[in-house]
């Protein structure tokens, strides 16, 4: 799993590209961490998580979004989930996480 | 071996309405279509073969009791939800054909839906009958006798006449049982489960993991759990919530999910895993829906071999 992030002027964006899974999981964690302190350093109010490379996220990974999340909300940080793939979209659906998240089509409508 | 499911509902019992039955039998006839059936068996084997599983069937409502047969001549039995009353009448039955009557329990752990059925099991009122309740918790004589004391029951512990012994078992020290070689291990839950690994003398391997909550917090101790679980032949695991659910509301009500179940199940090679302990309030409908997603997520993430998913109900038999 490769995690590249960038900044807009309204959200820093994490995008993953590959499998997170047992063997990766860590890496995401401390790939969406660093997203947060980047969004918090800027004083940006958004951090987009691309979903639109992504293999597949296992629970782990969707327990890392959680993680995320908890820590995001500390810091006065939303987060939004984009542009998830037929894969994601399912596995979203499946684990009842899209009623987590908030959910869009598209990283330019997230940020 | 046989895996016999006499209870796979989680927290309390449950039972079919008039209005849930009458709709069934309305839908089966709709789906019938004017099909004329010569007789009974052939309208059950229209259930059988043209309805899916909930409109014909029910995943039940007792809660947790699973049978093992090891073939070695006794019988081994994991937890006693209200599953155990029809354990109890078919055991009998077996006794009375000569089955040897001795019964290795083995108690996830101590709660009401675990123990609920055994002031109704009606072997624990036969002097020839030898109990062996094996548990990870000290106090498990002590729970069977309070559910029994007066305020709780009519009957109380001592008027049973089986011979009974309580064994504590100590995780990753292994025991032989019922023809077993049988290990314990810790489990995240109120005042702490266990999960169990059954092995026997051909290598076949059942893990029943139930009321296992896997923490957000401590996805590095799965570890464990992938060990324990590794190669088995057939994992029963608690599935009780959705992944959300047991990250939010549901976080640490000590239960866990069919995506974590099938992910565990990936990571250890198993071969087949049993969706287990159902949420009560769930109907046949919701649970075929989750056990269709899992069935779906297991393809969806599989690697390099497929894991068969399996949903238990209430009179499932699996032959390994």
């Amino acid at each position: 799993m490769d995690c590249s992030c960038d900044t807009t002027s309204g959200a820093v964006i994490v995008t993953a590209h590959g499998k997170v899974d047992e063997a990766t999981w860590e890496a995401f964690e401390r790939h969406l961490g660093d997203g947060i302190q980047r969004a918090v350093q800027a004083k940006l109010p958004m951090l987009v998580i691309n979903l639109a490379y992504l293999e597949y996220m296992s629970s782990r990974g969707l327990r890392v979004l959680t993680i995320a999340k908890r820590q995001a909300d500390a810091s006065g940080v939303a987060i939004t989930l984009a542009a998830p793939n037929e894969v994601m979209r399912e596995i979203l659906a499946i684990s009842r996480y899209d009623k987590l998240f908030p959910i869009t089509e598209t990283v330019e409508a997230a940020s | 071996m046989i895996v016999r499911f006499w209870g796979t509902r989680g927290s309390l019992p449950v039972a079919l309405t008039a209005q849930t039955i009458r709709h069934k039998i309305a839908n089966a006839l709709v789906a019938a279509n004017g099909r004329h059936f010569a007789d009974a068996e052939e309208a059950e084997n229209f259930v059988e073969n043209h309805l899916e599983f909930p409109a014909g069937a029910t995943y039940g409502g007792a809660t947790a009791c699973v049978e093992i047969e090891a073939g070695n001549g006794s019988f081994v039995i994991c937890d006693m939800g209200s599953g155990l009353r029809e354990f109890g009448l078919d055991a009998l039955r077996r006794c009375a054909a000569g089955h040897e009557r001795t019964y290795n329990f083995f108690q996830s752990h101590l709660h009401w839906d675990h123990i609920m059925g055994f002031p109704f099991f009606a072997p624990a009122f036969d002097p020839d009958a030898r109990i062996v309740i094996h548990a990870g918790h000290a106090e498990a004589e002590q729970a069977l006798r309070r559910q029994q004391e007066e305020i709780s029951f009519p009957v109380p512990f001592d008027w049973l006449r089986a011979n009974f012994e309580f064994v504590q078992m100590e995780p990753g020290v292994e025991i032989a049982a019922g023809g077993l070689r049988v290990e314990t291990m810790t489990q995240h839950h109120s005042h702490g489960s266990y999960g169990y690994r059954f092995t026997d003398e051909a290598g076949r391997t059942i893990i029943f993991s139930t009321d296992s909550e896997h923490k957000i917090d401590k996805m590095k101790a799965e570890a464990a759990f992938v060990h324990f679980f590794r190669d088995a032949d057939l994992v029963i695991c608690d599935t009780m919530y959705s992944l959300a659910d047991s990250v939010s509301m549901k976080e640490d009500w000590g239960h866990s999910s069919n995506i974590v179940a099938v992910d565990l199940c990936h990571e250890a090679a198993a071969k087949r895993l049993v969706l287990f302990h159902h949420e009560p309030t769930y109907e046949d409908d919701d649970i075929s829906r989750m056990h269709q997603e899992s069935i779906r997520y297991e393809a969806l993430t599989r690697g390099d071999s497929a894991l068969e998913v399996l949903c238990a109900y209430d009179g499932l038999e699996i032959h390994l």
